[in-house]
């Protein structure tokens, strides 16, 4: 009896190991093991070509392409890199988020991506893009939040960028910490979807309320 | 996984776990540098690698049979090859990957032209500098007049081009051609650009040897780009010195409404601010635009643009011919203008822009009791297609339809009613770009026009060139021909003139990178067939023909530093021109009135965090122009006095969506004058009397407070003034 459940068992397990799927999730989590020890252009240039390999595998999934282009937009900003090799970067991030909003139109974490990839176009050259693009970080981040209010890295970017304005106008910053607190308290309310599912931006919301001094 | 019978029985059912291939190679570029960080992989499996440092790969692959190994890698195309797995090792050995032909990366040509957008890495200001750079508090030319090429001519404010007159720059919107770019003005005092920066996203301007595209323009084009589609509903409200503005932006999906008003008035300024002008009435204007998107298909865009202004002044002026008396000059203009525009990608690689523009414009000008209409009504329509035949290859393609009818009226005298001449011209143009490698492109086009007034025909070849030196420097020389129809009161003449033409060769050397950027530029430019007249005893013309010339020849130079200054950021303007014609009506050839030899301008901004300013200084020298003094014999032999203002801006961020600017130019009060001008007849000695000819005001100041009210109180208008 043991061991004909054993059998089953085993079959099963194969059987998924088989499939895409778990060869997807396995793929994946191999990659993503490797993001936070990524430091130079290199590393992230090695891991967006994993992504891109995945991506280009399952053409449905938009998880893949979303950590593409996140790696990319990193690689504009690991180094001093003439604005040129930048903008070279931000393209990919720019392709790999223009089929994500083909495959997942409505989902919050590709606006979220979105709205980091403007903020990183914009930081290549504020002066000259500042009017340009501002404009399209807020509505991404709009349509985020449009599309799942309780999102936290949606509410993250947008208390930051709240914060960082109000900061610069002298203005109080309490009532940010206060929101940035409270996120920090449900944040693990947050469900994710799979173990593959965009995670970040705890540690960084922990940053702002350290920044409040608490 | 640790149950040995688990493991066998995953073994049998994945059995070709166990035959690995190793394929392994080395990525190079053409110039056999090794890449690194090359993306490898099988098409349609996990399987994929990076290359090293060495750009050296190893990938391991469990697949078997026939599979397609990819490469890619940013800024090289893609590189497939079928390989057979077996099992075992692949040695592929050195694989040269052929570089992609990327226009932000590639060579461009870069001679006598300046672009601005946010992206272009040729780009010698950006979109803002429009906005930012001149006392002149956001006037188009007024920017473009700190630019290398350009003379300062303080009695008219329109661009002036390596020794062109101001007639020879033509605006092209989206496009096609603005008519009358100008605001109307009375004689000697100066004009501002009609359109507002913030309304374009990109510009090209070019002082000399552009692209078939362009025609009926003899020195300069300067194109712009109207923006893309705004993405959130907002109400502007500006609040000047002179007058206030307020607009409104409504957002779709796929489309967007902007629309604004405006009406400015001087009087209260002028009352308070000590002017040599004289004013009846202090200059007024009313203006209303309306501008309109629609996205259409995946790549299409519909813009739509339209406004009406009406403005009007009178001033007070000494008359020379009868020294103590004076007399009202008086102008009213009416000025309707609409610009639609349709791009989009009709097939892969290529792409269908058509445009149309439509202008009215109508001086009314009184003279104490004599009176003058004068009126412009142009069109002008466009088709072209441009196909990209391969990386290395493209073409463009078009057609233009150009009408324009030209009509003086003198409302007072009974015969002749009017005098008026219409013309249409009709134009084709192709032109080819051509790719020998990524730092070599050639550009040759060429130009047909037909004039129906004219009944004549002109061909343009038009040639360019660039070639990257390295990474951060390039040379680009360009060469042709350009026609222009003769100005408007001589057509009124006489249809029986030619194309006045000029010919440009221009070379260019550039270096960017690190933020800063040289640009040096050696230019020659020869006029031929120029309209020359003579004016007979009852001041009628006693013949018109072609038979002026003239040339010009100069350099260049400009110097942008991004880098240097924390903050801050400056650039330095130099032109030396030198210029002689023999046109119109001059005796012989002759300098004209409107070039300076040397031309400087220095530019500073500097952005104070703690302030949350910015200060903007522009100081521009000038070398003396020459004028005509009728008392004497020599013909343009008198120089006036050299030019010189500084003019500094500040803006500040009350709030997010608040700002307040002041700018004043000419801070020092440096003594201007442009010249004298001359009574038409002499007095009794035999003198033809003068005067001066100042600007409008010593100083000129503007304060103003620009508020942005929008669901998202982030958004301002700093980019507008800063």
């Amino acid at each position: 009896m043991k061991r004909t459940t054993l059998i089953f068992a085993a079959i099963f397990i194969a059987a998924i190991a088989m499939g895409q799927n778990e060869k997807y999730y396995q793929k994946m989590g191999e990659a993503l093991g490797k993001f936070a020890d990524c430091t130079s252009v290199e590393d992230y240039q090695n891991l967006a070509n994993q992504f891109g390999v995945i991506a280009k595998v399952e053409t449905e999934e938009w998880l893949p392409l979303y950590y593409e282009a996140h790696c990319y937009i990193l690689m504009g900003f690991t180094g001093q890199l003439e604005p040129a090799i930048q903008d070279s970067y931000l393209d990919k991030a720019s392709a790999s988020i223009d089929k994500m909003l083909e495959i997942a139109p409505e989902e919050a974490e590709v606006y979220v991506m979105k709205a980091f990839y403007h903020t990183g176009y914009l930081v290549v050259n504020p002066p000259a893009r500042a009017m340009s693009t501002s404009p399209l970080i807020h509505a991404a981040i709009g349509k985020a939040l449009a599309l799942e209010p309780t999102n936290p890295r949606a509410i993250f970017l947008r208390i930051s960028n709240e914060m960082g304005t109000a900061a610069f106008f002298g203005d109080d910053t309490t009532p940010f910490c206060k929101e940035a607190r409270e996120l920090l308290n449900t944040w693990d309310n947050f469900e994710l979807k799979s173990p593959i599912h965009p995670s970040w931006g705890k540690e960084e919301t922990e940053g702002i309320v350290r920044g409040c001094g608490e | 996984m640790k149950h040995p019978l688990l493991y066998t029985l995953l073994l049998l059912i994945s059995g070709n776990l166990l035959a690995q291939t190793s394929i392994t190679g080395t990525i190079r570029d053409a110039k056999g540098e090794t890449l690194t960080g090359a993306n490898i992989y099988l098409e349609g499996t996990y399987d994929g690698t990076s290359s090293n440092l060495e750009g050296i790969f190893l990938l391991e692959s469990s697949e078997s049979g026939e599979q397609k190994l990819c490469i890619e890698f940013i800024g090289f195309k893609k590189f497939s090859k079928e390989i057979k797995l077996e099992g075992s090792g692949i040695d592929l050995d050195i694989i040269e990957m052929q570089e992609e032909f990327n226009e932000l990366t590639a060579v461009s040509i870069t001679a006598g032209t300046f672009e601005a957008g946010d992206k272009k890495k040729s780009i010698a200001l950006s979109s803002i500098d429009m906005v930012t750079t001149d006392g002149s508090s956001g006037d188009v030319y007024g920017a473009l007049q700190a630019l290398p090429g350009t003379t300062t001519v303080g009695e008219s404010g329109k661009l002036f081009v390596k020794g062109g007159d101001s007639r020879e720059s033509k605006t092209y919107i989206d496009g096609t051609l603005v008519y009358v770019p100008y605001s109307s003005s009375s004689p000697n005092t100066s004009v501002r650009g009609r359109f507002s920066p913030f309304m374009f996203s990109g510009m090209m301007f070019s002082t000399g040897a552009y692209s078939a595209e362009y025609g009926q323009a003899l020195s300069s084009v300067l194109s712009l780009k109207t923006n893309a589609m705004p993405v959130q509903d907002q109400l502007n409200i500006s609040l000047l010195s002179v007058g206030a503005e307020l607009g409104g932006t409504k957002t779709w999906d796929n489309a967007s409404i902007t629309a604004a008003i405006g009406y400015n008035n001087l009087t209260p300024y002028m009352k308070i601010v000590p002017q040599y002008t004289q004013w009846e009435h202090e200059p007024q204007s009313l203006s209303g635009d309306m501008s309109f998107r629609l996205k259409t298909g995946k790549s299409g865009m519909l813009k739509f643009y339209g406004s009406i202004n009406r403005s009007s002044l009178t001033t007070i002026e000494e008359s020379l011919n009868r020294p103590g008396s004076a007399f009202n000059y008086q102008l009213v203009n009416d000025n309707q203008f609409i610009n639609a525009s349709w791009a989009g990608e009709i097939r892969e690689n290529l792409i269908l822009t058509s445009a149309f523009s439509f202008t009215n414009n109508q001086d009314k000008i009184s003279i104490d009791s004599m009176k003058l209409n004068e009126s412009l009504r142009g069109t002008h329509a466009k088709v072209s297609i441009k196909h990209r035949i391969s990386d290395r290859l493209k073409l463009l393609a078009g057609t233009e339809w150009y009408a324009r009818t030209y009509r003086q009226e003198f409302p007072q005298i009974e015969l002749p009613e009017y005098n008026s001449y219409t013309n249409h011209t009709l134009t084709g143009f192709l032109e080819a770009e051509l790719y020998a490698s990524s730092s070599f492109i050639t550009r040759v086009g060429t130009r047909l026009e037909y004039s129906d007034y004219l009944k004549r025909a002109s061909l343009a070849p038009r040639f360019s060139m660039a070639y990257k030196l390295g990474n951060k420097s390039q040379l680009s020389l360009a060469y042709g021909w350009f026609f222009q129809d003769p100005d408007n009161e001589f057509l009124l003449q006489s249809s029986s003139l030619d194309y006045e033409r000029a010919d440009h060769y221009t070379f260019n050397y550039m270096m960017t990178g690190n933020k800063r950027m040289l640009r040096t530029e050696i230019h020659f430019k020869q006029y031929k067939n120029l309209v020359k007249y003579g004016v007979s005893e009852d001041q009628s013309y006693s013949f018109i023909n072609n038979q002026g010339s003239g040339y010009a020849y100069g350099l260049d130079f400009f110097w942008r530093d991004r880098k240097s200054i924390k903050n801050g950021e400056y650039w330095i303007s130099y032109s030396y021109i030198e210029s002689m014609r023999d046109y119109l009506d001059y005796p012989y050839e002759a300098v004209h009135n409107y070039t300076s030899k040397h031309n400087l301008t220095l530019v500073y901004k500097h952005w104070f965090d703690r302030l949350r300013s910015q200060l903007g200084i522009n100081y521009s020298v000038a070398s003396p122009r020459y004028y005509n003094n009728p008392n004497t014999s020599i013909f343009n032999g008198e120089k006036s006095l050299a030019y010189q203002s500084l003019n500094v801006n500040w803006s500040y961020l009350l709030k997010q969506h608040v700002i307040f600017y002041a700018s004043v130019s000419n801070l020092l009060g440096s003594e201007q004058q442009f010249g004298y001008k001359y009574a038409n007849v002499p007095d009794e000695e035999g003198i033809y009397q003068s005067a001066p000819i100042l600007p409008g005001a010593k100083r000129w100041f503007l304060i103003g407070c620009f508020i942005t009210l929008s669901k998202n109180k982030e958004i301002n208008q700093l980019d507008k003034i800063n």
